[in-house]
């Protein structure tokens, strides 16, 4: 089965971070670039998102990332391009078409954004097992409950996918069309999303009952099979981000 | 291993209107291996869900009568003393764990075993189920008789007093359905106490020291194979007895207690034919 | 026991064994949309079922698991559109409740009323995020023609969503319903919470 989640195993001292202040950190590094509408200090938060990314050695996962966003920052720099209210000044002239410099300023300040977006999410989402977060978060007082609904999700999608490419592979044999006109494709959809849908929901009961039987809704104190790991300095680490937040929230205000 | 009394157990789902199990009165005596036979309509499923106080505390509906366990606890009070094992061995998978291990580490969690003691527990259910070497692997990667033991091995695990098992082989193939077998064979010898429900008679004849005939909710029968499967009525109630009670009957004479034989081995008695 | 209505948040194990197939159901109605390239999301139908089934919280909270794990696995951005599938949610529950899942017809009601809920949700982070835009090229392009006919930004980009959201909704809705419809009883009976035990 192949994972869904994005996690590689890499030894690299980032792997030795508290999931927590990671995500801590993805959220502080997002904020400063909304918080700030300077080129300047956007290109700086990237660059420690991307310098992280070395560190844990996986800066090329991230590209696939971007590539999903391609769509989303075309139009945005076209769009903004041409109509940001601020437009004055022409940059390019394509024919009747003209793109202004204000426009496409604020066009390449969104893209870093998003760049930025793609790569303090990517330090933890690309470093770290599903498990180690749901771990932290439950030591947080997150219920299990919660932390079972994340990780099922994780095993059954590979599941149901591979279902689906079954039924796919069956749908086609017995003469289904999925290409050609859009009619045909509309068509196409049914016979696919219907039986894997069908079969899945079907299954909540014994999935239900076989949580029951193994104690799932019990009201005692869970333990844990796998030890918790022990990371480097958290608090430390938080306070840190905690720290800088406030510190860019002040100077934004005083500044 | 306990002893569980069931007195007028009566049982309907919320959507229906009839009752799906009508007076049931029974009582299962410490290590038994109790047989529940019948058709798909008969009962066999809700009267597990009921053994192991599914019904009614997950399926609500309209419940009365008892079942009580060691003469003393309320079943639907004590879920954890019985152990349920159904049909369908992918979903019954928790599906948030990663490999064997931790799946049958998943009620042990949930019951709050401490860490040593757990690992003890694993260890040794793996090896009654026969799948030490499976124990890293991902349980969906996994056979259908493979993820079946595991479900069983995950129950056991759990220490329970009474383990329930609703027709465990029916989904499954032949070899994994004989894998099956082979571990709930293991399970019997162990002296727990076994309910199971089960389409396969032959299977019953031989483990089984008491089988329970249900009709459309209704008890029909609770008494020794031999007794339920001579029965000249049995297959008005969608049940074809056992291949060697039906040998043994085209030929007729009845063994001395009255009964026809179910089993391979007293069929060779009665006929004087043993290998040796 | 009084009135356990819509508005409680009962994490019961048949909702907990629900919400993770419904988010499965959304990524494969994504999954599929991409393999025969239609020009819709349809990755909400799991969400939509799930409000029905287990109510309006239980289907905000479907949506906001869907978002989490989509900003986990596909890309970061869909956190931000966490807020939408959470009012997707809420919207399906409460009208589902409300006795609007009987026909076809109400279904398609639900669907618009959905999709309007999306946009008037998803304008003010578009707004925020990317100045109006939603990446959908045909939302897009609608942007740019009212923008170009000198309409105000944000009407530009409410423009936008409703062009994006509007039919998909509908479709995702209708197709929720169908699904839905086609459901055993037994199993519908198991998520309504205000059961009790009947003495017999």
């Amino acid at each position: 089965m192949e994972p869904i989640h994005l996690y590689t195993q890499r030894k690299s001292w980032i792997s030795q971070i508290d999931p927590l202040s990671k995500l801590l950190f993805a959220f502080v590094s997002i904020f400063m670039t909304y918080l700030f509408s300077s080129i300047t200090i956007t290109c700086f938060v990237l660059l420690i998102s991307i310098v992280l990314l070395m560190v844990a050695r996986v800066l090329k996962k991230i590209v696939p990332l971007l590539a999903i966003s391609f769509t989303l920052l075309l139009s945005i720099i076209i769009v903004q391009g041409l109509t940001h209210p601020t437009n004055e000044t022409p940059l390019l002239t394509i024919g009747s078409i003209v793109f202004y410099q204000e426009g496409l300023t604020f066009a390449f300040l969104i893209t870093l954004r998003v760049f930025n977006m793609l790569a303090a999410f990517g330090v933890l989402i690309l470093t770290t097992k599903p498990d180690d977060l749901m771990e932290s978060l439950m030591k947080q007082g997150m219920s299990p409950k919660i932390s079972y609904v994340f990780l099922s999700v994780f095993q059954l999608i590979p599941q149901m996918r591979a279902t689906l490419g079954k039924i796919t592979d069956a749908q086609r044999s017995r003469g289904m069309e999925t290409e050609g006109s859009l009619m045909i494709r509309i068509k196409a959809f049914f016979p696919l999303i219907g039986p894997v849908v069908l079969s899945s929901l079907n299954m909540t009961k014994e999935r239900a009952i076989a949580l029951e039987v193994r104690g799932f809704s019990s009201k005692g104190k869970k333990t844990f099979l796998i030890e918790e790991k022990s990371y480097f300095y958290p608090k430390f680490i938080k306070c840190v981000l905690v720290t800088l937040l406030i510190a860019a929230i002040v100077w934004r205000i005083v500044g | 291993m306990s002893k569980i009394r069931v007195e007028g157990l009566k049982y309907r789902y919320p959507d229906m209107d009839k009752l799906v199990l009508d007076n049931l009165n029974f009582e299962v005596e410490k290590g038994a291996f109790i047989g529940i036979i019948g058709e798909n309509t008969a009962g066999k499923s809700t009267l597990c869900y009921a053994l192991t106080g599914l019904v009614p505390n997950f399926f609500k509906g309209a419940y009365g009568g008892t079942i009580l366990i060691d003469d003393l606890d309320e079943i639907s009070d004590v879920t954890r003393k019985v152990g349920l094992v159904f049909d369908q061995p992918f979903s019954q998978m928790t599906g948030s764990k990663t490999t064997v291990y931790e799946e049958i580490a998943f009620g042990l969690e949930n019951s709050g075993v401490e860490r040593e003691e757990m690992r003890i527990r694993i260890d040794e259910s793996l090896r009654l189920m026969d799948i030490e070497h499976l124990q890293n692997k991902n349980p969906y990667d996994l056979s259908g008789g493979q993820m079946q033991r595991v479900a069983i091995a995950s129950v056991l695990a759990m220490k329970p007093d009474v383990i329930v098992l609703d027709e465990p082989t029916s989904q499954l193939d032949p070899k994994g359905s004989d894998e099956v077998f082979q571990v709930i064979t293991k399970l019997a010898k162990s002296g727990i106490t076994i309910i199971m429900a089960e389409h396969k008679l032959e299977k019953l004849a031989e483990y089984a020291s008491k089988i329970l005939l249900l009709h459309k909710g209704k008890q029909i029968a609770f008494g020794s194979p031999e007794e339920v499967f001579s029965r000249d009525d049995i297959l008005e109630y969608g049940i074809a007895p056992p291949v060697y009670t039906r040998i043994a009957k085209a030929v007729k004479p009845k063994t001395q207690a009255g009964f026809y034989p179910v089993t391979m081995k007293d069929l060779m008695q009665q006929w004087n034919v043993g290998d040796k | 026991m009084k009135n356990k209505g819509i508005w409680s948040l009962n994490f019961s194990t048949i909702v907990i064994a629900l919400i993770p197939i419904a988010v499965a159901i959304n990524y494969l109605g994504k999954v599929i949309i991409e393999t025969l390239k239609l020009p819709l999301w349809l990755d909400s139908i799991g969400t939509v079922i799930s409000s029905m089934l287990a109510g309006p919280l239980i289907g905000a909270f479907t949506g906001l698991i869907n978002n989490i794990i989509y900003g986990f696995t596909l890309s970061p951005i869909s956190f931000v559109y966490a807020v939408t599938s959470v009012v997707i949610g809420l919207g399906v529950g409460i009208m589902a409740h409300k006795g609007w899942i009987a026909s076809i017809g109400k279904a398609i009601v639900i669907g618009l009323v959905v999709g309007l809920l999306a946009a008037i949700v998803s304008t003010p982070l578009n707004m925020m995020f990317w100045e109006g835009t939603t990446g959908n090229i045909w939302g897009d392009a609608f942007y740019l023609y009212l923008a170009s006919i000198g309409m105000p930004q944000w009407i530009a980009s409410f423009g936008d969503s409703v062009v994006v959201d509007v039919p998909d909704k509908v479709i995702t809705v209708l197709i929720g319903y169908l699904i839905y419809r086609s459901l055993p009883k037994n199993l519908i009976h198991l998520f309504k919470n205000n059961n009790e035990i009947e003495k017999l």
